[in-house]
């Protein structure tokens, strides 16, 4: 029978109190509280987020990541090192993924922590664009920034996807009735699926339309290229095979056209018979220009000119028929013949490289490659570029649509053409809707009608074809942090594509194409990051190539436009901030420009003597910072921009003036907010293409700007800091030669006859035969000063950015920099002759040459083994380490300063207020003062207190680990596996670094050369870090 | 001079002396004047007296001479405190730089004492002096009985002005000993 | 008993006995201040609470309120320790040196010339704490084991002699000062009527009764210390220039700065007591006690040590130049000829040019030109620490790091607070102590007293 007895769990229940009754009806008494927090808006968007929301972000994302069975994202993305236990707290995995911004292209390798991606790292296995620039190392810190946006936003509200969803389809459902287009824009997309998408939605909408354009755009030079190839690609440009590279107005080291060429001209830079050289034509002081052999000032609407004189030239040695250039006067064409002969005996093996993105100078350029026979060689059309393919005539056309009223919705995929083409800005607004795609309510986005919030690279999934045939895979390192959606997804949801998600999308794509159902393929993929479609490049076919030189003669150039009044302006973009995409991002604008050493702003460049004529000057304060003049310019279109500061930049050619893309953003961000001003406002018309106009006017106006640059000397004074030689000394001559060589260690008379410094010695020394001794090596002819060194020393050792004021005061953080020298006219020889006394010779050695040769020198702690820093701290809070390391104690500094009062290199860096957790005053470094920032931290580096004493510490934390991984591997470390991160981020191999005590190393080799040197050898100090001369290739 | 006067002296004599009262009854007679002091002081000493003690406003030259005192040997024990503190700066640099805790500081050779020393001469000095210059004044106060609070030691307030008291033991005619004073300067006797 | 020459002048004037002494001394103690003092006061007391805000500020926001960056890591900190220690020098030079030469004219001007020492020392002394990043961690500089054990301080560092030094120097002149005092705090009991001031000077006098045996003891010691401060008083400023002479800063690594630092330690210590003394001398009537003859004597060693101060600047020039090293070379030329041409040249008037009117024996007597004098020497002696802590630094090695030094408003404040500081302990300190060692200027009035002077020439003559 039915057992009916009930066991009472206790006298309440028996009672039957509501209570009890409750909990037994509900295990759980209360829920996790994940969703409330989720949808909570205010919590999410307060830019300040509590420290509970905090713990709940790191909490979901790390498990999101860790927990490799519920989260999609993460279960297909697989460690690029295999370990079974690869999220062990303290254990960093490294994803494959690639990075793609439009103009930026990079195959990278992400490493996380507990889940975070906290640096990005280069991908050694990619064989192109596998370096990271200063920009793709600043990326990480972008995802933390809590300006993104959030949520979907229609009509300035906040609303959820399925609302926002619905509107734009409507939209374009409506639009699609009443025959007006629809309209995709976006930067230059290489992506094969995201085109598959495109394809498919032109199929079923006809009156779809997908433009694209490049912020910088190269439009003119591409249609040079089809001429010659037939297909609307620029060539890749293969340098390593080159002899000689002359560039006019090429900035290519600065990944003008978004291959990055700074690798492989770094290798060929170092000295040998066969070193490249490097010919530079150009007007602003470009980074490229400052690395050349020999530099020429040209105004930049010389540039055609000098390209035709070169083309001429050859052409009479090749039996080309000449085309009619404009004159050139006596000088330069001594010039442009010398430059052709040189170029000629390279038949072949040299490189011309135009700048620009104009058509007529592309098509000197090729032509004269081709007349070379450079194609095929050097300049590679089979293996195209992919990464510049944006149509400005297309452009144009959707500006008349727009204006006629055509356009029913206008789609804005993750580009700002309010920002980069401003005479669109009012345009936007005539389309029937506008939506944006878009992780910042930027200046676009903020006209839209609908937002749709996309991720961060680093949580998106997508492909990319960055050249022909070679293929990178993205892969999301994180669950997104907000409620954002991929572009794609979005892009499907409107179009009624079958909502795939951005991952199905992609899969699907090689699984069906490329990988015909090899799921294994597509695994290695994305393990990879990389997949080649071919073996080797002679698998690609050779593209029939058009007669390119047929199209020459009609080739309108415009004349030699120095009859014009006026100055001319060039455009051009900075290492640190390329297109200003990244204008939000604290490193990127603390990180000095490598000419001008000025960060924190963009700047009208002038040659000295304009400044002089126009009455404008730049003057130290007498706390050392840098003021200038403001001008207002007016271009001969009209275009105004108002206080303009002005930088007198040496080098720059007289009669014109730069000024950088990428600043005066207005809604990028709180840090990124008023920076500087907007070049793009001044560009139109051809000038668009050219990147340069002629007949400025420019009138200074009332009030001083404030700079905030870090290096107020320009040149050395005389003093034997960077060493330098040429190459026919190099190869002739011995470097130690009696006093005569080229690289000759100071000597000084003791009883014991001439001894070297660190011979001259007064103490017995510490033993470092032994063991580690950590040793590294820079070589001055490689390094190109881009700067990615020293964003990434900020991402690895979490330093402080201490904001504009602060870096004016020479108060910046940086523990690594890169010192910039330029020529002067005046030198010891010269006031002999000259008979000019020391006080007025040291006066005018100060002053820079009009156009001086630069060197750049990355100078961090020198790790001195016999350091004055560490001789003179009271507590002992800085001593050396066995391995030849000068240690840092933190918690025992008690900030007296003497130690950097002492350091010959000025490489100590103090703590001048509490850079972190420190809102108020420090609301810019964002990486440290607020909770989602700080997601980027290095757990292994301390985040230094205020009042202490800070420097470069050689990257200890990475030694110890590799020598702790070789340890438990039980075998010695080897050569390569501990390195810092500067040398990890050096893509021209300037850097390296290893252990000098391990004889088959790199760095005991570099310790060996005959370029080596150590700076300030005479002060006794005897570094840990040394130099390799400069060898400048006169030939 | 009135009594009341007198009177006081009288209290605060007693009240000082009353050890030495108990033994040998003393004399005290009060000076103007430094070099009457001195002659008193021989006087008396020629005439077999013993001086008990003798309170001056100033150091008068040559008085502990002319009372037969011994020299003091503070200046001894100054030495000793000196050489005191310099094996304890040695010591110390010693243990800290060279046993205990020894470090790559700047190349700086911390193998063996005598190769780091030369860096730890000002420390060894200053200790030196240090040690020598503050135990010889916390001697001095003890042996003089010096401290915060201690009551003042001397019998008439006008010793520390412009008087000089000079303490005899009476030794047979106490009048004898008073016409002696007199006629060296005393201004006062009691 | 001690005779002199009656042609020497007299170092007492006016007709005194020991009891005039007596209560010349304690007059200004007994006696209500004047308003001058109060006025003079209340300033001080300003000064010093602005400076105290200041530094509360600095410790609450961090160095970064001050003009210093990552080239000059030092400026008005250190510049202004040294010169006040440089000040703090005359004080137990003249009471050491002085009493071991037995110049007896010391005796007026020792008291107060001690006195000053370790006022200003107290303000050098605060520098190097409140100049640190953490000054909360401040007791890391002692040689005390943390909690996990030996933890040391590093004995090789000048900074850490500098502890040692300023703390011996000051300790060791405070209880040289102290001993001086006992007597004259016993006569200050003796003489008080409120039963206040007697007992609290009963308490400082020790209970001092001026025994023969203690007279004996009393000078002994203070002929030992004499004889300790007097090496001590050069180690202090030879282990301060060591910050800089062992470093390898062109313009600070230089050899010749310990004798160069004491002599302008004295230099500018001297002026100081001259502009102490000279306000004093008014303000308490003690012209027969602090006479021209004083004020002559030490405006000749300010003449002397001036000069001294003078070779050294001109040999640092030639050493530089002779020694051809280029980072040397320049250094000295941008001194001379650089930004801070200015701050070089005001220390070469004032240090080494003003004191040559002194040879003038109408313009050394002078009482207002010595006071004029004393004040430009030490404005010239602050240049001149200026000048070799911030110009050296600001251009040193690498040229891409040069740059330049502005004092912000906290570094001035803190400056003139201490300088209020020192006066507000300075005026109180001459209300309350006795300002002349009296004991022992009366063991001279008989031989160097006018009065007595006078008498000694009227009859017997041969001596």
């Amino acid at each position: 029978m039915a057992e009916t007895k009930k066991y009472w769990k206790g006298l309440e229940e028996l009672s039957g109190s509501a209570a009890v009754q409750a909990l037994r009806e509900n295990e759980f008494a209360s829920e996790l509280p994940v969703d409330r927090f989720l949808s909570d808006d205010k919590n999410l968007n307060s830019s300040s987020t509590s420290r509970r929301d905090f713990l709940k972000f790191l909490g979901f994302s790390t498990a999101a990541a860790a927990l490799a069975a519920c989260e999609a994202p993460v279960v297909e993305s697989i460690p690029y090192v295999v370990k079974p236990d690869n999220l062990v707290p303290g254990i960093p995995s490294y994803y494959a993924s690639t990075y793609f911004d439009g103009s930026d292209f990079a195959s990278i390798l992400v490493k996380t922590r507990e889940g975070r991606p906290i640096k990005v790292d280069p991908n050694p296995q990619a064989l192109i664009n596998g370096s990271t620039n200063a920009r793709v190392q600043a990326s990480v810190l972008s995802l933390y920034d809590t300006q993104r946006l959030k949520r979907p936003v229609v009509g300035g509200a906040e609303t959820t996807w399925n609302a926002l969803d619905g509107k734009v389809s409507e939209a374009i459902r409506s639009a699609t009735a009443s025959g007006k287009s629809v309209v995709l824009l976006s930067s230059t997309v290489n992506s094969p699926s995201y085109l598959a998408m495109i394809e498919q939605i032109r199929g079923s909408y006809a009156n779809f339309r997908h433009v694209s354009y490049d912020a910088l755009s190269v439009s003119g030079k591409l249609d040079a290229c089809e001429k010659f190839t037939g297909l609307r690609a620029l060539p890749v440009y293969s340098i390593g095979d080159a002899n000689l590279v002359v560039g006019v107005d090429a900035d290519f080291l600065n990944e003008a056209n978004g291959q990055s060429l700074s690798g492989e001209y770094g290798k060929r830079r170092k000295p040998s018979a066969s070193m490249l050289r490097h010919v530079q034509f150009e007007s602003v002081m470009s980074l490229t220009g400052a690395n050349a052999d020999k530099r020429y000032r040209i105004l930049p609407s010389q540039r055609p000119a000098v390209l035709a004189g070169i083309y001429n030239a050859i052409a009479a040695k090749a039996g080309q028929e000449r085309i009619n250039a404009p004159t050139l006067d006596g000088d330069w064409n001594k010039v442009v013949a010398k430059t052709a002969d040189e170029l000629w005996i390279h038949r072949s093996s040299s490189l011309v490289l135009a700048g620009g993105g104009d058509y007529e100078s592309e098509m000197l350029a090729l032509g004269i490659n081709q007349m070379l026979g450079n194609f095929g060689k050097t300049v590679v059309l089979k293996y195209r570029n992919r990464l510049r393919t944006g149509d400005e005539t297309a452009l144009q056309g959707l500006a008349n649509d727009l204006k006629s009223g055509s356009v029913g919705v206008l789609i804005l995929d993750r580009c700002n053409p309010a920002y980069d083409r401003p005479a669109m800005a009012e345009l936007l607004s005539k389309a029937g809707m506008l939506v944006g795609i878009s992780n910042h309510l930027d200046e676009s986005a903020s006209l839209a009608t609908a937002v749709a919030p996309s991720h961060h690279y680093l949580e998106d999934w997508a492909d990319h074809q960055p050249f022909e045939g070679y293929f990178a895979m993205q892969q999301p390192v994180i669950r997104p942090l907000f409620d954002s959606r991929s572009s794609m997804e979005s892009i499907d949801r409107w179009f009624g594509l079958g909502s795939k998600s951005a991952l199905q999308r992609v899969k699907d794509h090689w699984i069906s194409t490329q990988f015909a159902g090899d799921s294994e393929a597509w695994n290695r993929f994305v393990h990879d990051g990389l997949y080649i479609a071919f073996d080797s490049i002679g698998q690609l076919s050779e593209p029939a190539l058009v007669d390119g030189m047929a199209s020459m003669k009609e080739l309108s150039l415009s004349s030699n436009s120095a009859g014009a009044k006026g100055l001319e302006l060039s455009v051009y973009s900075k290492a640190g901030m390329g297109t200003g995409r990244l204008a939000n991002n604290p490193w990127l604008q603390e990180l000095p420009d490598p000419i001008s050493r000025a960060s924190w702003d963009n700047y009208l460049t002038m040659s000295a003597s304009d400044a002089k004529e126009l009455g404008i000057e730049n003057t130290t304060q007498s706390n050392g910072a840098l003021n200038g003049t403001r001008v207002n310019i007016k271009t001969a279109e009209g275009q105004v921009l108002e206080s303009v500061p002005v930088l007198i930049q040496p080098g720059q050619a007289k009669g014109s003036v730069g000024l950088a893309i990428g600043y005066g953003r207005t809604k990028a961000g709180k840090v990124g907010d008023g920076v500087g001003v907007n070049a793009f406002a001044l560009l139109s018309g051809s000038s668009l293409n050219k990147h340069f106009m002629s007949g400025l006017s420019i009138e200074p106006v009332e009030g001083e700007h404030e700079f905030a640059c870090v290096q107020l000397h320009h040149t050395m004074m005389g003093r034997d800091i960077v060493r330098e030689t040429t190459l026919s000394d190099f190869l002739n001559r011995p470097a130690v030669d009696g006093g005569s060589g080229w690289n000759e260690r100071t000597q000084f008379e003791t009883y014991a006859g001439p001894l070297t410094a660190d011979k001259a010695n007064l103490w017995k020394d510490f033993d470092h035969s032994t063991g580690h001794f950590w040793n590294l090596s820079i070589d001055l002819s490689s390094c190109i000063g881009c700067g990615a060194c020293v964003v990434a020393c900020h991402a690895e050792n979490n330093v402080p950015v201490v904001g504009k004021e602060e870096v004016r005061k020479s108060r910046d953080m940086h523990w690594l920099r890169i010192d910039r020298y330029f020529s002067s006219d005046m030198n010891e020889s010269v006031a002999e002759e000259e008979g000019v006394s020391a006080i007025d010779m040291f006066r005018q050695m100060e002053d820079p040459s009009e156009n001086p040769q630069v060197v750049f020198q990355p100078v961090m702690c020198q790790h001195c083994n016999h350091a004055p820093c560490e001789t003179v701290c009271p507590v002992a809070a800085t001593s050396h380490s066995a391995e030849g390391l000068n240690h840092m104690a933190y918690n025992r500094c008690i900030g007296t300063r003497y130690c950097a009062n002492n350091c010959p290199y000025k490489v100590r860096r103090f703590n001048w207020f509490l850079y972190h957790e420190n809102q108020e005053q420090f609301d810019i470094n964002y990486a440290m003062n607020d909770d989602l920032g700080r997601m980027v931290l290095n757990p292994d580096v301390t985040v230094r207190s205020r009042g202490v004493m800070e420097k470069c510490s050689m990257c200890v934390q990475r030694t110890q680990y590799a020598k702790l991984e070789a340890k438990k591997a039980g075998r010695p470390l080897r050569d390569g596996e501990a390195n810092t991160a500067c040398a990890q981020a050096c893509d021209t191999g300037a850097l390296v670094f290893g252990d000098a005590n391990d004889p088959q190393s790199k760095i005991a080799l570099a310790k060996k050369d005959d370029r080596m040197y150590y700076l300030l050898d005479e002060v006794g100090t005897q570094p840990s870090v040394f130099y390799q001369v400069k060898v400048r290739n006169n030939a | 001079m009135d009594t009341t006067e007198n009177l006081k002296v009288g209290e605060l004599t007693s009240a000082h002396h009353s050890a030495h009262v108990a033994e040998t009854p003393v004399l005290s007679a009060m000076f103007r004047d430094d070099d009457d002091l001195l002659s008193a002081v021989k006087a008396v000493r020629a005439k077999g007296y013993v001086v008990a003690e003798a309170y001056t406003p100033f150091p008068v030259h040559g008085l502990d001479r002319a009372m037969g005192l011994k020299e003091t040997r503070i200046a001894i024990a100054a030495f000793f405190y000196g050489a005191l503190g310099l094996s304890t700066a040695i010591a110390m640099t010693y243990y800290m730089m060279i046993v205990d805790w020894p470090q790559n500081i700047g190349g700086k050779p911390s193998f063996t004492y005598a190769m780091n020393m030369p860096a730890f001469v000002p420390i060894l000095f200053e200790l030196t002096v240090f040690f020598a210059a503050h135990l010889m004044v916390w001697t001095f106060f003890v042996r003089n009985g010096l401290y915060p609070g201690r009551k003042a030691q001397n019998p008439d307030p006008r010793t520390t002005d412009d008087h000089f008291l000079l303490e005899v033991e009476i030794k047979g005619e106490r009048s004898a000993l008073e016409s002696l004073m007199k006629q060296h300067g005393a201004v006062e006797l009691h | 008993m001690h005779y002199e020459a009656p042609v020497r002048e007299p170092l007492v004037l006016g007709n005194k006995s020991y009891h005039d002494v007596t209560v010349e001394v304690a007059r200004p103690i007994e006696t209500a201040p004047p308003r001058s003092w109060w006025i003079a006061f209340s300033i001080a007391l300003l000064l010093f609470l602005w400076g105290v805000g200041n530094i509360l500020y600095t410790i609450g926001y961090g160095i970064g309120t001050w003009g210093l960056n990552k080239t000059v890591g030092w400026a008005w900190d250190i510049t202004n320790f040294v010169w006040w220690v440089g000040i703090g020098h005359a004080g137990t030079l003249i009471s050491a040196v002085l009493l071991l030469f037995r110049q007896k004219w010391r005796m007026a001007i020792n008291r107060s010339a001690e006195a000053m020492t370790i006022f200003s020392v107290i303000q050098a002394a605060l520098f190097p704490g409140i100049h640190m990043g953490r000054i909360w961690l401040a007791y890391f500089v002692f040689p005390i084991p943390n909690q996990f054990g030996s933890l040391w301080v590093n004995f090789n560092s000048p900074l850490l002699w500098d502890v040692f030094a300023i703390s011996t120097y000051f300790s060791v002149s405070l209880v040289f000062w102290y001993v001086g005092l006992i007597p004259d705090f016993a006569m200050l009991r003796d003489r008080a009527v409120k039963p206040v001031q007697k007992h609290i000077y009963g308490i400082l006098s020790f209970g001092w009764g001026g025994k023969a045996k203690h007279w004996q003891r009393f000078e002994e010691v203070s002929l030992v210390l004499a004889g300790l401060a007097t090496p001590l008083v050069l180690s202090v400023h030879t282990i301060v220039s060591m910050d800089f002479a062992t470093s390898v800063i062109p313009g600070w690594h230089t050899t010749i700065f310990p004798p160069y630092f004491v002599a302008g330690a004295i230099f500018s210590g001297f002026a100081m007591v001259q502009t102490l003394l000279i306000i004093m001398r008014k303000m308490f009537k003690m012209e027969h006690y602090i006479t021209i003859q004083h004020i002559e004597m030490m405006n000749i060693i300010i003449m002397v040590t001036g000069s001294i101060v003078g070779v050294a600047y001109i040999t640092e020039l030639f050493i530089a130049w002779y020694s051809g090293v280029e980072y040397e070379q320049y250094a000295f030329l941008n001194r001379a000829t650089g930004p801070y041409w200015w701050a070089y040249w005001s220390m070469m008037t004032c240090n080494v040019f003003s004191p040559q009117f002194m040879w003038f024996k109408k313009l050394r007597t002078n009482l207002i030109f010595t006071f004029i004098i004393s004040i430009v020497v030490n404005i010239g002696m602050w240049f001149e620490r200026f000048v070799i802590i911030v110009t050296s630094l600001h251009r040193d090695y690498l040229p891409s790091s040069w740059t330049m030094f502005a004092p912000t408003s906290v570094d001035i404040a803190i400056y003139l607070g201490t300088i209020g500081f020192f006066f507000v302990l300075f005026l109180l300190y001459a209300r309350t102590f006795p300002v002349i060692a009296q004991a022992e200027l009366k063991t001279i009035l008989k031989s160097s007293g006018e009065e007595q002077k006078k008498h000694h020439s009227d009859h017997d003559g041969h001596h």
